[in-house]
């Protein structure tokens, strides 16, 4: 394989690179202009069904094959939601996007949306991105004044408005129909499927909903092709047909105890090794790693002997992950304590369950005040069995919850306990030697009261 | 609740702009709901009941929306400031857990609470996707990058 | 035909017929265990209770192939191959792993609850949940506020299934209800200031499938084991709600709606759930009392009818107040009496009590401004036999003009209905018989006085606004001293034995064009006598 060119940021240390100048210095709308200019949007959603690309937002659906869910010749609207709600605990790519290349994810954008015969995009942004918000409102603001957007784009007869939409903190809205449900003002409860959104999604009218970084790969999809896009990236697994491949390039987040932490471009496929030593620096401080997220920490966790884990689509699940989720790389040094990983993790979703299924509100809730108990010194061995029990008992893939928030904190309980039971077990026993092998109910630790 | 009201005829009219970009009022809780909590860094309940007469619903169906989030306070206005310090894995790791503890002991506040002279709401936040700063901090709309001990006594002495 | 299988069994759908999971396996006899799923509400799927297998049989083959996640039963349509199974091992882990969950934070003080005895997490705990508690949580708080005049909720008790919030969204449509906060945080609650105070209120108490919303009028009056439960046609207006009386050694405690697709689905208004009161009034006549020189004596019930007949055989021209509060089986009985003596005799429709206009809620259910449940029952048993319709106003105006010998005017209103004015165009009725519940001027100026009952101690039937008659049986047995007017009018009639209604009914239905729909009897939604009334067309 020829040496890898980053082309999601390629443009991100560039002057004036988050403004339609500097985007269009660089070639910027280009395939915009090419695509109204005289594709068919069907063109547009064959193209990139062609190029296999997989959404970037955690899911990893084909994109194009999300598009052509919509129904055919339906009189409309039809709605187009970018989901820039990421919020995964360890990811910022979208972020970086937004604020240092807003427009390649409008253009993307806007082609999909002609894609999608979509009328009206939302662009659903979580609050905590100020300057994103700011830069992505300037972007838009500019497409309008130069013609990207409003009535008759180009002379096209195509006509799209962007509305940017902003959250109010909540993990949930992350999920797609938990954004439409958000957006449409009321509480971000994600809605029972069927119907998909395609079908029926925002405003009860169909509706696509895509990631930031979807976007930016569709305008490199129409930029540079289809076959560009699957010469990156891994190939589908021959015995498994239902393995789509994982194509194109990624934006990798590395945080956690690594020197360089930051967003880089490689291709799908790439080793959390790789990613370690390549880009990353290394472990912070020269110390040992003991364990990674492999994509947001709702993906679980690698021990360090499981970093030749390529991370593409299919790879974190062979490692027992959940998947590659938003490939947010979290290096945990060997310092740390698993315990506390965990419980940072439990407080997580416990804080986020949005509350509406039955055991996810409270298998989370029950998770963290277990997780409390057994870090203050008062933890029982069974503790360990009952935290594994309601992991491998909520989710999705059970089929106990409606979204995927539960597999998400599902996954970190079961990689952390299974992977790294000794652990567990030695700090139970150790800070409380008189009660671990305790099996009936402890007295109250944590009453729940008003909050 | 008085009857006083609460949102300006300014408020109202920029929340009006909202309904042009939706097929539905509803869809403008959120942006309706910022516009007030950018202005009076709090949502009162009778601005919530304003809010719900403009969008056609009832104050419990605003109400809803808005106590999801766990964003907009109501009781009180958060300070001119209002600080998020993140807690999530990659700030975790870094020592978000201190930070918020050296916080909120140099600002004198518990986790949540806003300081007496009204500077500063100091609250831990989930993941701002600011991870390769990790432990960061978003003040207002600043963001505090990779803050040691010091910096946080800095920021915390230089609000006004 | 479609067909669906469930735990082996075929069930056949009706073409069109759109169920799901729960409701075909009902029809195999297979309870599947849910919260939030109501018919009435839309499908949330939140609870996850329901969680059953689902699969699809090749219609070629015969072949099952099944999905390896479990479905929840309220969510999946029930369609041509569709496959349910509703129990086994991986079934029953899921239901105990939700039942410890719901148990996590609720208080289990069920000695205390008003709910227990018909609670659902009760019930489904026995059934389904396990024997110990794992949750290391101690969780009785027991914060109760009230959500508006009716209905007061016990915040720990709540399982979040929502149906209350869709309720007063989707059904009532006032919307006061709301979720607040997220997660294991989040509360059912009022927006302060705005109450529950729409007037289909108390039925969120009937869908709350545990104790978390009480009843304030029933709350901590009786057990609920304690009960009967009758079924029963509302009163309070024409709409004519299918209900269930519930009562405990003829005193009734509540009201609860009966399921009627075609009257009110599942729901009742607060005015006929909790307009039971008057039953049990202190004031309700008790006693038959007959006009002498120094005022009222008293009359026994058995020789009443015989003085009574005497009495009127001697009129020769009679007229009868039919009140709309009257069962059709009671007005024909009344009519039929006093036209075997006087083959003229004047039926006249009683008033038509009416308040406001009618109130249609969102879901169609419709608060009717007539506030009786039989007036178009009565209507046209007077028009069935007299062929013509004397309303309570002509009859008023007649009175000054035409003289008769004998009145019978029968009341039931539950408030008062006439005045000093309209007694005095009675003063010169030789004989005047009044039968009511409670006392009035015309009452008071009558020559006999006889004590009516009310809706819930009658058997008979109403015909509602739509013409679908309804039959039910006693409730409670009248206040001592009280004989029903269908067994008085039974006795006049000189007809065997003990009053029965349904006798009546076949009489009635045999002569009465109107009501012939009935003839063949009548099921628990009543019958649409339009039916017939088409067919005439």
């Amino acid at each position: 394989m020829a040496e890898f060119e980053p082309v999601l940021l390629a443009n991100i240390n560039q002057d004036d690179s988050h403004t339609l100048r500097g985007y269009e210095s660089c070639g910027g709308y280009a395939g915009l202009k090419r695509v109204l200019g005289g594709m068919s949007a069907n063109a547009v959603k064959e193209l990139v069904k062609e190029s296999g690309l997989r959404g970037r937002g955690g899911a990893g659906f084909p994109t194009g094959l999300k598009w052509t869910f919509l129904p055919k010749d339906h009189p409309g609207p039809i709605y187009f939601c970018l989901n820039a709600d990421e919020s995964e605990p360890g990811t910022f790519n979208n972020r970086i996007l937004m604020e240092e290349d807003p427009h390649q994810v409008i253009e993307g954008l806007i082609i999909s949306c002609f894609a999608t015969a979509a009328s009206t995009a939302y662009f659903y942004m979580r609050y905590e991105y100020p300057l994103a918000w700011k830069r992505v409102q300037a972007a838009v603001d500019e497409c309008y004044a130069a013609g990207y957007l409003g009535e008759n784009i180009l002379g096209s007869g195509y006509s799209l408005d962007i509305f940017l939409h902003r959250g109010a903190a909540a993990y949930i809205c992350g999920e797609e129909t938990g954004l439409i449900e958000s957006l449409e003002g009321r509480r971000a409860w994600p809605r029972i499927k069927p119907p998909f959104p395609a079908v029926e999604g925002a405003f009860r009218k169909p509706t696509v909903v895509n990631n930031v970084e979807t976007a930016a790969c569709v305008k490199q999809i129409v930029d540079r092709g289809a076959d560009w896009f699957r010469s990156i990236g891994v190939q589908p697994d021959p015995d498994n047909p239902r393995d789509p491949g994982s194509f194109g390039p990624k934006l990798y987040c590395l945080s956690g105890h690594i020197e360089k932490p930051g967003c880089y471009e490689a291709p799908l496929g790439i080793t959390v090794n790789e990613l370690i030593d390549k880009y990353g620096g290394g472990v912070w401080k020269g110390r040992k790693a003991k364990a990674a997220i492999p994509g947001g920490i709702s993906m679980g966790l690698l021990t360090v002997d499981e970093f030749d884990c390529p991370l593409d689509f299919a790879g974190p699940g062979k490692y027992g992950c959940l998947g590659l989720g938003t490939a947010a790389v979290v290096v945990v040094d060997e310092t740390v304590s698993m315990v506390d990983f965990l419980h940072n993790s439990c407080q997580f979703f416990s804080h986020e369950s949005c509350g509406q299924c039955t055991p996810c509100r409270e298998g989370t809730s029950w998770a963290l005040k277990m997780m409390n108990r057994i870090k203050a010194g008062k933890g029982r061995l069974k503790d360990l069995d009952l935290l594994l029990e309601i992991a491998d008992n909520i989710g999705i893939i059970p089929g106990t919850t409606i979204c995927g928030l539960a597999d998400g904190a599902a996954w970190p309980m079961k990689n952390a306990i299974r992977k790294f039971r000794g652990e567990f077990e030695e700090y139970i026993k150790s800070t409380n030697p008189d009660g671990y092998q305790e099996t009936n109910p402890v007295p109250v630790w944590e009453t729940i009261g008003a909050h | 609740m008085t009857n006083d009201r609460i949102l300006t005829d300014e408020m109202v009219a920029e929340i009006k702009a909202f309904f042009p970009r939706y097929p539905s009022k509803q869809a403008v809780t959120l942006p309706a709901l910022h516009i007030v909590n950018e202005r009076l860094r709090h949502v009162p309940l009778q601005a919530v009941v304003e809010v719900a007469e403009l969008l056609d619903l009832s104050p419990a169906q605003v109400q809803d929306t808005l106590t999801f989030y766990g964003f907009f306070k109501q009781d009180e206005p958060h300070g001119r400031v209002r600080a998020w310090v993140c807690r999530s894995i990659s700030c975790h790791l870094r020592g978000a857990d201190e930070l918020l503890e050296h916080m909120c002991e140099k600002a004198g506040v518990e986790p949540g609470g806003t300081t007496a002279d009204g500077k500063l709401t100091l609250e831990f936040g989930e993941c701002l996707g600011a991870c390769e700063y990790a432990p960061c901090v978003l003040a207002n709309e600043t963001l505090h990058k990779c803050v040691t001990k010091e910096q946080a006594d800095a920021f915390v002495e230089s609000l006004e | 035909m479609a067909t669906v299988l469930v735990d082996g069994q075929e069930i056949e759908l009706a073409a069109g017929e759109r169920i799901n999971g729960i409701q075909a396996a009902a029809r195999a006899g297979a309870d599947i265990p849910h919260y939030c799923w109501h018919p009435g509400l839309t499908v949330v799927a939140s609870c996850r209770m329901c969680l059953v297998e689902t699969g699809r049989r090749d219609p070629a083959t015969g072949e099952i192939t099944m999905l390896p996640k479990l479905v929840p039963g309220c969510q999946t349509p029930a369609t041509d191959g569709t496959v349910f199974v509703t129990k086994g091992e991986k079934i029953e882990a899921a239901r105990a792993m939700v039942e410890e969950d719901l148990l996590i934070r609720h208080p289990i003080d069920c000695p205390i609850c008003d709910k227990a005895g018909e609670c659902a997490l009760q019930d489904y705990h026995f059934e389904h949940g396990r024997e110990e508690r794992r949750a290391d949580l101690q969780p009785f708080t027991s914060r109760r506020r009230e959500l508006g005049d009716t209905v007061t909720l016990f915040v720990d008790r709540c399982v979040m299934c929502t149906r209350c919030v869709r309720f007063s969204r989707e059904i009532s449509g006032d919307a006061e209800l709301m979720v607040v906060n997220r997660g294991a945080h989040e509360e059912i609650d009022v927006f302060p200031g705005f109450p529950l105070d729409n007037k289909l209120s108390g039925n969120v108490v009937d869908i709350c499938p545990v104790g978390a919303l009480g009843d304030r009028d029933f709350l901590y009056t009786q057990r609920v084991w304690f009960m009967k439960s009758h079924d029963n046609v509302c009163a309070g207006c024409s709409t004519g709600c299918s209900i269930k009386v519930e009562e405990n050694q003829d005193k009734i405690y509540r009201l609860k709606p009966r399921e009627n697709p075609h009257v009110n689905q599942w729901w009742m208004c607060d005015e006929g759930r909790y307009g039971w009161k008057h039953v049990h009034d202190p004031a309700r006549l008790t006693l038959p009392r007959r006009a002498g020189k120094d005022g009222y004596e008293n009359v026994d019930w058995s020789t009443l009818p015989g003085e009574l007949d005497t009495k009127l055989s001697a009129s020769k021209r009679i007229a009868v107040v039919l009140s709309p509060h009257l069962t059709v089986e009671d007005a024909y009985q009344l009519a039929k009496y006093v036209r075997g003596i006087d083959e003229q005799a004047l039926l006249v429709q009683g008033p038509v009590p009416t308040e406001g206009e009618d109130e249609r809620f969102p879901s169609g259910f419709t608060i009717r401004a007539e506030k009786c449940p039989n007036r178009r029952g009565v209507e046209e048993v007077i028009v069935g036999i007299a062929k013509e319709l004397v309303t309570w106003d002509d009859f008023l105006g007649r009175l000054t003009d035409e003289s008769f010998d004998a009145v019978w005017v029968t009341g039931g209103y539950k408030t008062d209905w006439n005045d000093e004015s309209v007694a005095k165009r009675f003063s010169s009725i030789p004989l005047l018989i009044v039968q009511d519940v409670f006392a009035s001027p015309l009452w008071n100026s009558a020559t006999y006085q006889l004590p009516g009952a009310t809706f819930a101690e009658r058997d008979g039937s109403y015909v509602n606004h739509a013409d679908r008659l309804q039959s039910f049986s006693w409730a409670v047995r009248p206040p001592a001293g009280v004989t029903t007017e269908g067994q008085l009018y039974w006795r006049l009639r000189k007809s065997p034995g003990l009053y029965n209604s349904r006798a009546v009914r076949d009489d009635l239905t045999r002569e009465l064009l109107y009501f012939s729909a009935a003839a063949g009897g009548v099921c628990e939604y009543g019958i649409d006598l339009k039916v017939n009334l088409l067919a005439e067309v």
